[in-house]
């Protein structure tokens, strides 16, 4: 047999062992141990929490997805002039002129979605 | 750098087009003459900087690579994103058409990234720049139920393709250490069965891409329910460029793992993985195109044989084999865009696409309809149209391996096949009478530029070598003499 192949069929048993061990455990200990005490509060869906009301599919405005897209063109303007402006002093200018881009056709997204009147709360 | 800003400067004009065809949309949106004509002004420049900037070289590590066969078929998949956008600006509604065409836009500037680029990473970045945009305009007609349908399922696949085509192409770097395709080429040796893997993942991301069977599915649905001028490019543009950058991956970056799929002369590798499919893709294409009612969707079966055909084309070790794998596709995405504006006319003038819509064709447009038997003559390959040509070399060369016989002769006796179901449309339109008398509808660029594809058809048909020469001429020898390593 190949060492290789040995040792990807120990490793392939110790993975299906491993998690095997704490599930094994827990049931010897829920089998030997614990008193069998049924109830309605085992039955709840958070077991340390306040109650669920209503159903959990409710309708929210499509309004709130088109923010997030906006919000995240903000965002990930962050994400990028945070290392930019850390560096500024030591880069080229074609550098600048790289974000400058970067930066107008973000903007001319902010612009678009604006100027189409998604901004406004209907 | 100034040097790399030349060689992306068609690419960056028609980004800048595509931000001043937005800003028009905001500031004048009932402007539809200015917002086309705006559109075409950005693509004539980008097409300009093609012709009168010819920068070749290699840039950043092989990230963007021009060289004449790239900027040909930069200069192909312009024309073609063109033509969607005429096709466009005479039936798209009044709501969001700027829009659709700056999408229009930034998709064909994806495509014709993925035209020049040897770097699976930019391979993969451009494509999803082609591919959103086309996602986004399949679903343009949101009113109606067939077009979000087509939207839906186009994105879906779509993405589901990107995450094996994701996963096959980081197998391969992880195997080989690089993203560059000439690099990748050098790690000869015993394939390792982590590279197969990620060959065939990557295989499968494109067959997706050029709607090869098993991963099809989409195509039908896509081509008949999304607006007919976003159909015609996906069916023409996004077609050349997957097939493409499919050829290029396969014969820079892959070349020593290609195997054989000759009749007895079986060798593992992915051109057995190509041959099973386009067998299928041929087959079931043609077949299934047997029994459509829409004329749309009996395209995208078309299309899928198609497909078919040019994966064959791919499994040869011929020398121009790939010459004639690129230029059937240049030639096939001609003629299809062609047919797609002939139904953006017909869907205008009767509402639908289905094939009594076609009835009396010939009465009420017959130019209209006599550049349809053009068109679908050339995909049938009849002479004296190009599509015969196309095929004529691209069996040939598919030949320079005679153990592929078998493979041809599967294609040639299905294109016998494909002639019936194009002479069921011809007979629509020639042969029916119209159940009502209808005016022309009023498409008079559509119309021209229907005329101008189906002239060119002819044209190619009747002298080949106006493309052939050029593209045989300036294929690059890493392109054209694949490797091939016979362990």
């Amino acid at each position: 047999m190949n060492p290789d192949h040995l040792l990807l069929t120990i490793f392939l048993a110790v993975a299906i062992v491993f998690p095997l061990i704490p599930l094994a455990m827990a049931w010897a200990w829920a089998r030997l141990f614990s008193p069998a005490k049924p109830g309605n509060d085992k039955q709840s869906s958070y077991e340390c929490g306040i109650e669920s009301a209503g159903p959990a599919h409710v309708q929210f405005q499509s309004h709130y997805y088109l923010y997030a897209l906006v919000f995240l063109v903000f965002d990930v303007e962050t994400v990028f002039l945070m290392p930019f402006a850390a560096a500024f002093l030591n880069l080229p200018f074609s550098a600048f002129l790289a974000l400058m881009v970067f930066l107008l056709l973000l903007v001319e997204g902010l612009v678009w979605a604006w100027a189409k009147g998604i901004l406004a709360w209907k | 750098m100034t040097n790399l800003l030349l060689a992306l400067a068609p690419e960056s004009l028609l980004v800048l087009a595509a931000l001043v065809v937005l800003g028009l949309g905001v500031s004048v949106p009932k402007a539809r003459s200015l917002i086309t004509a705006a559109t075409l002004l950005g693509g004539f420049a980008a097409a300009a900087a093609i012709l009168l900037l010819p920068v070749d070289g290699n840039f950043l590590h092989g990230m963007v690579v021009v060289d004449p066969v790239a900027r040909m078929f930069k200069l192909v998949i312009l024309g073609l994103g063109l033509v969607a956008v005429v096709f466009a600006s005479d039936s798209f509604p009044e709501i969001h058409f700027a829009e659709s065409l700056a999408l229009i836009l930034f998709g064909t500037v994806g495509m014709m990234l993925l035209t020049g680029t040897e770097d699976l990473l930019m391979i993969f970045i451009a494509l999803e720049l082609a591919s959103i945009p086309l996602y986004i305009l399949a679903a343009f007609a949101k009113e109606g139920r067939s077009s979000a349908e087509a939207g839906l399922k186009y994105f879906l696949i779509g993405s589901l393709s990107a995450a094996f085509l994701l996963y096959g192409l980081s197998l391969i770097y992880g195997v080989t250490g690089s993203t560059n395709l000439p690099i990748i080429s050098n790690h000869s040796g015993i394939p390792d069965p982590l590279l197969i893997a990620g060959i065939v993942l990557t295989l499968a991301g494109f067959a997706f891409k050029v709607a090869a069977v098993p991963f099809q599915l989409w195509a039908p649905d896509v081509y008949e329910g999304a607006p007919t001028a976003v159909a015609s490019l996906v069916a023409s543009g996004s077609k050349v460029a997957g097939v493409f950058i499919l050829a290029k991956i396969l014969a820079i970056g892959l070349g020593p793992w290609a195997g054989s799929a000759g009749w007895g002369q079986f060798l593992p590798g992915w051109v057995p993985v190509l041959a099973l499919m386009a067998a299928a893709s041929v087959i079931l294409g043609n077949l299934a195109a047997l029994v459509q009612s829409n004329v749309k969707r009996l395209l995208a079966y078309s299309a899928i044989a198609h497909g078919g055909y040019l994966l064959i084309g791919l499994c040869s070790t011929g020398e121009d084999s790939l010459t004639a794998v690129l230029f059937y596709v240049v030639i096939y995405a001609l003629t299809t865009a062609g047919a797609f504006g002939t139904v953006v006319i017909v869907e205008k003038q009767r509402g639908g696409s289905s094939l009594e819509d076609f009835d009396g064709l010939a009465k009420s447009s017959p130019v209209l309809a006599l550049c349809l038997l053009v068109f679908l003559i050339s995909l049938a390959g009849i002479p004296p149209f190009v599509g015969f040509f196309g095929k004529f070399y691209l069996f040939t060369a598919a030949l320079a391996n005679p153990a592929l016989l078998w493979l041809v002769i599967l294609a040639i006796a299905m294109n016998a096949v494909s002639l019936y179901y194009y002479l069921i449309v011809l007979k629509h339109a020639f042969v029916l009478p119209a159940k009502e008398d209808l005016r022309p509808a009023n498409a008079p660029a559509s119309r021209f530029l229907v005329a101008a594809l189906a002239l060119s058809v002819l044209a190619l048909g009747l002298a080949p070598n106006l493309l052939l020469a050029p593209l045989a001429k300036n294929m690059p020898p890493q392109i054209s003499a694949r490797k091939v390593f016979l362990q």
